[in-house]
This record gives C-alpha cells, sequence and structure tokens, in this order.
C-alpha cells in the first residue's frame, strides 16, 4: 500500500473541502484533494464578500488556498475528476481521471504573457460568462496552483492544429501539448465528500424576464459585477446603458420554497441579499436598496442583529411579497410588480436593477458521483444524510460535508467540514 | 368585526386542499392580470387568505374581494409555489355563492339557457339560415330531455335562480 | 382512432363562418374528422363551473362518454371546451370517489363515463399536421404581420393542458412562420383578452382587452390571430365597441387559425363567409394580394 496507507481521499476543492483537508493535514493525515476545476476555491472564491462579518472573501480564502497548496501533507489533483471507487471502509481503492493541463506545473510561473497573445476569445466561466477569457488562461486571479491551464476545447492547435503562439512566448518552455490525460490510482482509508452546489437557472421563471430583460440578474452575476477583481473591476454599472444603478430591487426565493422547482429553503438567500445590499451601499451611498421576501429568515448567530443593521444604517427597505412579475420600461428599467400585503394593493415600481436571489441545487453530476461512490441521494437529489449523524453517506467510510448535503452558508460549511474531518480521521488513525 | 365561520372554513378545505398549502406568499397577486388592473381591488392572496382564515361573511356576502372578477386565466395556478388550485377554490366560492342568489346575472342566463336548450348558445332563426347559406349541416344537439334528467340529479335548477326564466327566452354567453 | 368535431355552443350558434373555415380545411388536408351529434354544452369553465362545479363535471362526463362509445377522440374548435373536457378527464381519472359519483349520476341517463380518450386542440391536431400544411399551401400569405394570441385556456393549467409553453408559447407562430406569414411578439402575449369578464365587469373586460390591443400595436402587426371564440368575439365584435367607450381607433382585423389556413390552401373568401367579421378584413387581404382588389 505504500505512501498512501493512512490517507484520506477528499473530493471537492472547495471551502469545505479545503477546510476538511487543512484539519486532516494538521493532525498528520495524508490527504489527496481533487477538484474537477483547474484551481481550487469553489463557489466562495466567486463572492464578493461574506455575511455576516462582511468580510473580503477571497481574503478569507487565498491563504487556505496557499496552504493547501504548500501542507506537505495535501497533495492536489487539479483538473482530475473521480471516476471509479472500491473497496470499503479501510481500504478504498479510487481511480481518477487526471485531465491533461498542458502546461508543465513546475515550470509556469503565472507570468501572463500566454494570456495576452492568446488569439481565442472564450466565456469566462468564472465571471459567470460576464466576460471573456482566453484559451489558455488561469481560472481565477488568485486561483491555486498558481499555474495556467489550456481549454483543449477552445485551443487552436488542440482544435484545428494551428497557433501554437503560447509555446513560441513562453520563456520558461512550460507549454507541453504532449500531455495526455491519464489515470491515477489511490489507496485510502476514508472518503469525504465536498462537491458543494449550482446556483439555479432562473429562466424557466419566464415572468421573471431572466435573460429577456437586461437589468435583471442573478446574485452571483451580482457578486462578479461588484466585485473589485471582478469583470467591471468593481465599478457598478448594468449592462443595458453602462450607467450606475441607484435603485436596487433583490427578489428573494427565486426558485426556493417553489413546489414546481426546489421545495426546499435554500437557507442563505435571505442573508445574502442583505450583503449584497450592504456592498452596493458601500460602493456608492446613493444607491438605494429593496428585498422583497416571502419570510426573512435569520436564523443563525448574529444573524437577525445583521438585517437590523442592513436597515439602520444601509437604509435597506424590506418588503414582503414574492414577485412573479417583472416587466420593463423604454429605457430597460425592470418594473416589478408586486402587491404591498399592508395595504393588498398592487404596485408597479420601477427600479435600475433587479436582483434574483437564485436557490442552490445539486451540482448536475451529482447523482453519477452517488453512483461511482455507491451513495444515496435524497429527493432533491443532494447526498442523503441522517438527521443524528449528519455527516455520515449511506455508506460507512464516506463522509459527506457542505452544499452537496444541502444549502447552508460558509461558517455552516467550515464546521461540517471539520466534523468530516474528524469522523474520516478515525477511520484512518484506527485502521491505519 | 369580522367573524370566523369554523363550518365554512372546514367546508372551503374539504372541497379543495390545496387551499391548506398557502403561505401566503403574494405571487398569485403578483402575477394577476385582474389584480394589476384594478389596483389590488380584485386580490387573490386575499380571497384565499379570508378563506383560510372562514370569514365567510366577507366572502359570500359583501363579495370582498368580488370573486366573480376572476377571469380565470390560471396565471395565478401556473405561478403558485405551493400548487394551491386557486381558480378551483374560486368556483367553489362562487358555488357557494350561487346558492345565496346574489350574483352576476349573465351567470344565470347561461345557467337558464343550458337548462332549456343543452347550450350556452341556442340557435336562432338567422344564424341557422347563416348555417345554411355556408352549407353547414344542422346542428343536431343533445336531447334535452336527457340533459334534463342529469341536472335534475345534481340539483342544478333548484341551485340557480330561475325566476323571470320562461322557456322561451333566448340565453347568451 | 379517428377525431370527431367538438363544436361547442359559440361556434355554431354565433359563428358559424370559424365553423365553416374548420371543416374545410380539415377536408382539403385530408385529415379525417366525422361529426358528433348530441353534445350539450361542455360546459364553460368561466360559467357553469362557478354555477355549479357537480353539474359542470357531470355535463363534461356525458359529453366525453358520448366520445368514448364511439371509441374516436375529441377534435376541438374551441380553447374552452378544450379545458373544460381536459379538465373534467383529468378530475375523475385522478378521483376515484368522484368518478364512481359521476357514473352513478350517468347511469340514470344510460350512460358511462371510462376516461381512455384523447382530447384535442383544432391548433394542436394542425400543428402535429404542419408538413401536410406545408405541401397544400397554394397562396402563401406574404408580407402578412401576425400577432398571434394563444389565448389562456389553450395553454394554462399546464399540468391538465400539456400543451406549448405556458409562458413562452410558440405552436401558433410555428403555424403562421408555416403559412408564409410573419409572426410578431408582443409583451402581453400571453395574457388574458379579458373576455370571461363580460359577465361580471364589462368595463374591467375592456380593460384587460384595451391593454393586449396596445401591446400588438406596439409590435407592428397587420392583424391578430386567435384560437377560441371567446377570444375572437372579444377581440373582433368588441373592439368596436372599445373605440367607442374609449376613444380609441384600432382597426385589427381578427382571424381564427382555421381562416388563415383556409386562405393559404386557396379556398376563397366567401366560402368560409369572411364578409360576417365585424372588423373588415378585405382591405388587408387585398394588400397582401390574397384577395382580389375590386378596381384589378
Amino acid at each position: 500500500m505504500g505512501e498512501n496507507s493512512n490517507s484520506v481521499l477528499v473530493i471537492g476543492g472547495g471551502i469545505a473541502g479545503i477546510q476538511a483537508s487543512l484539519d486532516l493535514a494538521e493532525r498528520g493525515i495524508k490527504v489527496e484533494l481533487v477538484e474537477k476545476k483547474p484551481c481550487i476555491g469553489g463557489r466562495m472564491a466567486q463572492l464578493d464578500k461574506t455575511f455576516p462579518t462582511n468580510d473580503c472573501s477571497i481574503c478569507i480564502l487565498a491563504p487556505k488556498l496557499a496552504e493547501c497548496y504548500r501542507h506537505p501533507n495535501i497533495t492536489l489533483h487539479t483538473l482530475a475528476e473521480v471516476k471509479e471507487i472500491t473497496g470499503k471502509a479501510g481500504n478504498f481503492k479510487a481511480k481518477l481521471l487526471q485531465h491533461a493541463r498542458y502546461i508543465k506545473a513546475e515550470e509556469c510561473i503565472n507570468c501572463g504573457i500566454c494570456i495576452e497573445k492568446c488569439p481565442m476569445r472564450v466565456d469566462d466561466e468564472f465571471d459567470v460568462f460576464l466576460r471573456k477569457r482566453r484559451a489558455i488562461y488561469i481560472y481565477f486571479l488568485q486561483g491555486v496552483p498558481s499555474i495556467m491551464a489550456i481549454d483543449p476545447e477552445k485551443c487552436l492547435y488542440l482544435t484545428k492544429d494551428a497557433c501554437r503562439i503560447c509555446e513560441k512566448v513562453c520563456e520558461r518552455e512550460a507549454i507541453d501539448f504532449e500531455q495526455k490525460d491519464s489515470e491515477v490510482n489511490l489507496n485510502v482509508k476514508s472518503i469525504i465528500v465536498a462537491t458543494g452546489y449550482e446556483p439555479f437557472d432562473p429562466s424557466p421563471l419566464v415572468n421573471l424576464g431572466y435573460k429577456h430583460l437586461p437589468n435583471v440578474v442573478t446574485g452571483l452575476e451580482f457578486e462578479r459585477m461588484i466585485c473589485a477583481s471582478g469583470p467591471l473591476k468593481g465599478h457598478l454599472i448594468r449592462s443595458s446603458d453602462r450607467k450606475e444603478p441607484k435603485k436596487l430591487a433583490f427578489i428573494n426565493c427565486v426558485g426556493s420554497r417553489d413546489m414546481k422547482y426546489n421545495p426546499y429553503c435554500s437557507s442563505v438567500c435571505c442573508m445574502y441579499t442583505t450583503k449584497e445590499a450592504m456592498i452596493a451601499y458601500e460602493h456608492d451611498n446613493s444607491i438605494q436598496s429593496f428585498i422583497f421576501y416571502i419570510d426573512l429568515r435569520a436564523g443563525g448567530k448574529g444573524f437577525r442583529e445583521y438585517i437590523e443593521r442592513g436597515q439602520k444604517e444601509y437604509g435597506i427597505k424590506y418588503i414582503k411579497g414574492k414577485v412573479a412579475k417583472i416587466i420593463e420600461d423604454d429605457d430597460k428599467n425592470p418594473i416589478i410588480i408586486y402587491e404591498d400585503m399592508n395595504t393588498s394593493k398592487m404596485k408597479k415600481f420601477p427600479v435600475d436593477l433587479v436582483i434574483l436571489a437564485t436557490s442552490m441545487i445539486p451540482n448536475k453530476d451529482t447523482p453519477e458521483l452517488a453512483n461511482i461512490l455507491g451513495i444515496d441521494l435524497d429527493k432533491n437529489n443532494f447526498f442523503l444524510s441522517n438527521a443524528y449523524l449528519p455527516l455520515d453517506s449511506s455508506k460507512k467510510g464516506i463522509y459527506i460535508c457542505g452544499c452537496c448535503r444541502g444549502p447552508m452558508d460558509i461558517p455552516n460549511s467550515v464546521i461540517d467540514a471539520s466534523g468530516a474531518a474528524a469522523k474520516a480521521a478515525e477511520n484512518a488513525i484506527r485502521e491505519g | 368585526m369580522l367573524k370566523v365561520d369554523f363550518e365554512f372554513r372546514k367546508e372551503i378545505v374539504k372541497d379543495d386542499f390545496s387551499l391548506n398549502y398557502c403561505y401566503q406568499c403574494g405571487t398569485c397577486s403578483s402575477a394577476c392580470p385582474v389584480a394589476l388592473v384594478t389596483e389590488g381591488e380584485y386580490n387573490p392572496r386575499k380571497i384565499i387568505e379570508e378563506s383560510l382564515l372562514g370569514l365567510k361573511e366577507l366572502l359570500i356576502k359583501d363579495q370582498k374581494p368580488n370573486v366573480w372578477l376572476c377571469s380565470t386565466c390560471q396565471m395565478c395556478v401556473e405561478e403558485c409555489p405551493q400548487n394551491v388550485f386557486l381558480t378551483e377554490i374560486f368556483d367553489n366560492l362562487k358555488n357557494k355563492i350561487v346558492l345565496t342568489g346574489n350574483y352576476p346575472e349573465a351567470y344565470n342566463v347561461q345557467g337558464n339557457a343550458i337548462l332549456e336548450y343543452g347550450l350556452a348558445i341556442p340557435l336562432t332563426t338567422p344564424i341557422i339560415r347563416r348555417r345554411q347559406q355556408l352549407g353547414l349541416p344542422s346542428v343536431e344537439s343533445a336531447n334535452i330531455e336527457e340533459i334534463g334528467k342529469l341536472l335534475e340529479a345534481t340539483n342544478f335548477e333548484k341551485k340557480i335562480n330561475t325566476n323571470g326564466y320562461s322557456k322561451t327566452e333566448k340565453g347568451g354567453m | 382512432m379517428t377525431y370527431k368535431y367538438f363544436f361547442g355552443c359559440v361556434i355554431p350558434g354565433r359563428l358559424p363562418y370559424l365553423e365553416a373555415s374548420a371543416r374545410k380545411i380539415f377536408d382539403k388536408l385530408g385529415i379525417n374528422v366525422s361529426d358528433q351529434t348530441q353534445y350539450s354544452c361542455c360546459p364553460d369553465p368561466t360559467g357553469v363551473a362557478a354555477l355549479d362545479h357537480k353539474s359542470w363535471l357531470a355535463l363534461g362526463a356525458r359529453n366525453l362518454s358520448l366520445y368514448e362509445n364511439d371509441n374516436s377522440d375529441v377534435l376541438s374548435l374551441c380553447s374552452g371546451c378544450t379545458e373544460t373536457l381536459k379538465t373534467v378527464q383529468h378530475i375523475l381519472n385522478n378521483d376515484p370517489e368522484e368518478k364512481k359519483e359521476i357514473n352513478s349520476i350517468l347511469n340514470k341517463i344510460g350512460k358511462k363515463y371510462q376516461g381512455n380518450i384523447n382530447i384535442k386542440h383544432f391548433a394542436q391536431v394542425l400543428f402535429e399536421n404542419l408538413d401536410l400544411i406545408k405541401e397544400n399551401i397554394i397562396k402563401p400569405l406574404k408580407d402578412l404581420k401576425v400577432a398571434c394570441h394563444p389565448g389562456c385556456h389553450y395553454l394554462r393549467p399546464s399540468e391538465i393542458i400539456q400543451w406549448d409553453d405556458p409562458f413562452e408559447p410558440t405552436t401558433l407562430d410555428v403555424i403562421v412562420e408555416a403559412l408564409g406569414a410573419e409572426p410578431v411578439d408582443y409583451e402581453l402575449k400571453k395574457d388574458c383578452c379579458g373576455n370571461p369578464l363580460e359577465k361580471s365587469d364589462k368595463e374591467l373586460s375592456q380593460k384587460l382587452l384595451l391593454n393586449k390591443l396596445e401591446s400588438i400595436k406596439k409590435s407592428g402587426a397587420d392583424c391578430i390571430v386567435c384560437v377560441c371564440p371567446a377570444c375572437y368575439q372579444q377581440f373582433d365584435f368588441n373592439q368596436r365597441e372599445l373605440n367607442k367607450n374609449l376613444n380609441t381607433d384600432f382597426k385589427f382585423p381578427v382571424f381564427y387559425l382555421t381562416e388563415l389556413i383556409a386562405l393559404a390552401l386557396g379556398i376563397k373568401g366567401e366560402e368560409i363567409g369572411l364578409k360576417f367579421h365585424r372588423v373588415r378584413v378585405n382591405n388587408l387581404l387585398q394588400k397582401i394580394n390574397i384577395l382580389e382588389s375590386p378596381n384589378k
């Protein structure tokens, strides 16, 4: 069994997977951290700030990314996927598919010359398609490992046998088109699943106008729009006329608590819309925000106070009522149709920008991974978790933490991750 | 003073259990075209709220909001996050109002036409002539005795207003 | 399984020219639809259901039993009838107790509801025979901008209707486009025309109609196409009244989908009684060379 004899496999390199890996590594347990994307960081890296402290998200995350990278007990497998798991608790065999990065990891110094010269323009997934990147790219500015990757579906050489400019300009000779996808076999004691969530696409809620009305965006898009390292460089403007929006409306529960889409509460939207409204105000004190809600669910520690601060210090107006219809005027200003529940009167409420607080849904490939791992899903396709042993999957030796087992915020994902790490360590140490 | 009628509330829930799932979010009013043009005077959420509370007098006697202003466009049903079958609940309320006799006359015209002809719009002489001009076959509609028997079994005639409707008056929609 | 017509009350009793256009196109396309006699009012989902739900169910079930007896599917010419018949079937097929009770009522007239036939709106049948329509077009409707009005009961509740998209309907546009015309989009496309409110509040009914017409005007459409006689009456009959009451100047010719298809298939205007339209259609049809100009 060699080196891997007491190691733990962590699937997913978001905040939960990172925290679990660090906890285990600090305990002297070897960690094999697998991430599908070119860099670890996950959803948290896409957020501008975090509630209820309004800390800069990447500032909290970046040191943890670096720690993961340099920790002697952690091996990072980025651009990798778990393809097969056999065995049982104490002796799992994992087969990974390691996608080719076409970059020599030890040579690339992230100087960026290749990016400048690459002729391809590709929709940037990390910036939720609000800007273009190149075919050779770093997944995000502070991404770890801090090296390039080549997108094999967009690269001119890999698709059409042309170009190779990056190779010519790289002084480090770090480009390696000879790299091939490969298989990695690991032997681990236990497994932690931390594959996170995806935001719900609100397009089916046609009457809310997403994708039809240019000034209706999702919460995640807004995070990128307002983020200093985002596509707008933190200068909040709307896409239709590049004007600075002054009046924002946030619509909670978009796709959540809805029997037609996701029947569960996504648990974070009441808070993150408050946070986004606060950030907007901090950017520009003349911005006024309105949050439309069904119920304000502020159950966490300090959350109620957070909302009160939003009202008192940031002038956020909370309006009870779910919005089903958004139209627009001739200047592309969205108009919210809602019922003022205090008077039962209908209101037409024009704003400059609408932010849809879309629900958290399981990653598309969750069922496939459940199948590979041999663990069960719940009725909403999150990994099934037991109320009294919430971190245990349906299979011994496999633990689940963070949003892959249900919607939760960052503090709870971290708590989950530490718990799962403790459980996984038990296996690794006892039988190791 | 508002009075809760527990019997009424039980009946309304029994007629359509989906009422119980309503969490009063206001999606229906936001989606409703009639609520918008009446600025909320007609308000589907309010009707559901009053039904949940069992406010019979407001709904059936005062008709506030007026449930007959529902255009049955089904937008609320389509949008409701809790799958409440609003239009069906409204029909049940209307059925209860009908028993009090206090409802728009046009509905009565239709009801009586069906009692008499089995059709909401009976054929008139000019239309019969026009059908012939267009080369259309004559309409052979249902045996009215059969319809009568069926509607007797459902007590239709006793439920609606038949006063002033002789069997010669023409109905319409 | 073959189709039998369900014309309902409004078309045979008030708008027989629409019936003529439907019969003509189904004949011409060779889609086999025969006549069904003895049916009653569907009954009206916006009327009788409000008076007495039980009677509405029983009458609807009786109508369905006639078709079941002949082993034929329903081809309905009206969206209201389609909705009633589909909803009655939905309720009775999902509620065994209700089905039992309705059948005990039907038993008194020697009939039985089973729930085993298909109910189709005529526009669905046409959509499903789009290639047949395309093959038979003689006069493509070039240079005609059409605002399609699907109407509520053609679409919703989608759980019961199970046809087209309840929020982004496209089937009528696809048919209109196949005829050579240009379907135009408009903001209130999926909204109600206001017809059912005629029974309770005429003014309100006209307000909804006004909103619709204004939205259609913005789209630059030449005419309106609809697939329900209630909507047809609202647009064609009430347009002039609305102009009078609200001092507006709308002059949209209103076509039933079957009429537009009839014209594209080369059927003459006289055969389908175009002269019975309240808003005149001739000028528009002459302009796009579908009808001959009188001075030629």
